[in-house]
């Protein structure tokens, strides 16, 4: 039970994160929210995680679970890339400005 | 366009943009022989370690300089701004490493001059390439192939820096991507615009300085990723 309401607050914090960031990144954040949602489910029913994963072929319920727990994971480091890659473009800009504004104009020698 | 409306146009007005990183060794002939074309010219030191910037100034360039090394991409994108800002009439991208020929510039402007079209793109496969090592040209055609695919631009070329653009072609791109993938997003955007393009033949000389500042494989692997990745945010 204590492992259950652990897991419950973690995704519960995953999903509201996810939420956070649908704006700039609404693939990412979906995906996340719907990956959660699952982790979430599976968490509280865990008999039907066992049953899915025999269906899919990966054998037990809870290595289901860490395979979710992996996606999420590489879900939120794909974000925190595009993140990077916006902070990123914001440089870009702010160099660009500077850049233009401070031209230096040659003249060739004849 | 624009492009078939003007009749004499100032060369002063033609802005060649040159995205540059540490090419002092090579700079100095490229900005003297394009000076002395009449064109403005903008080179963009993109963060050198060398003496590129004040070579270009000293051979007559306009000179912009990104404090850090940015990418082709930022780079051309910050020329693009400058010329505008300048009142450029007419952009022409070139690449900084000596492959391009400064004579092949007039080609393009002409191409512009007397055709409907915003876009005049270089191809060095209805021109020529001289030293071009058959692994680059594989890896071209497979490029080729790709941006035909994402961008629907049926072109014989791609991923080649030599570009004229009228004013109105150039305010309709605006580069995020900083680094080698500028190049398929440029034509995506030049199929966003739905503004005309046409291609013209160029002459493409590989060295062996040009050689090793090109692209390999990884870098292929590095475009894809960017192009992927854009798509996913904002």
């Amino acid at each position: 039970m204590i492992a259950q309401i652990g897991f419950s607050i973690l995704l519960t914090s995953v999903m509201a994160y996810a939420w956070t960031e649908y704006r700039r990144a609404p693939v990412i954040a979906i995906l996340s929210m719907l990956v959660a949602t699952a982790g979430l489910y599976f968490v509280w029913l865990p008999a039907h995680a066992t049953t899915l994963a025999a269906l899919v072929g990966i054998g037990r319920g809870v290595d289901l679970i860490i395979y979710i727990w992996v996606i999420i994971s590489l879900m939120l480091l794909l974000n925190l890339h595009l993140k990077l890659r916006s902070q990123a473009e914001l440089i870009t800009i702010l160099m660009r400005e500077a850049a233009v504004a401070n031209a230096r104009r040659g003249k060739p020698s004849k | 366009m624009s492009a078939g409306n003007h009749s004499e146009v100032d060369p002063r007005s033609i802005w060649i943009v040159i995205a540059a990183f540490n090419e002092a060794a090579v700079i100095e002939p490229i900005v003297s022989d394009i000076v002395r074309g009449n064109y403005s010219v903008v080179l963009v030191d993109d963060g050198s370690q060398d003496k590129t910037g004040q070579i270009a100034l000293a051979a007559g360039a306009t000179v912009v300089t990104h404090p850090v090394n940015l990418g082709q991409g930022a780079a051309l994108q910050t020329g693009i701004k400058f010329a505008l800002q300048q009142g450029a009439h007419t952009i022409v991208t070139f690449d900084a490493d000596g492959q391009h020929r400064p004579s092949d510039i007039a080609r393009l402007v002409d191409a512009l001059k007397h055709s409907n079209a915003d876009y005049v793109l270089g191809s060095r496969f209805l021109g020529s390439s001289r030293g071009m090592p058959l692994r680059r040209r594989l890896l071209l055609h497979a490029a080729i192939w790709f941006t035909r695919a994402v961008t629907g631009l049926r072109l014989s070329d791609t991923h080649n820096g030599l570009r004229a653009m009228s004013r109105e072609g150039a305010q309709r791109i605006s580069l995020r991507q900083n680094r080698m993938a500028h190049a398929t997003e440029l034509l995506q955007q030049i199929a966003a615009s739905e503004l005309p393009y046409i291609e013209v033949p160029v002459t493409i000389e590989y060295t062996r300085y040009s050689l090793a500042k090109g692209q390999g494989l990884a870098d292929s692997v590095a475009i894809l990723f960017d192009l992927s990745v854009q798509k996913l945010h904002r």
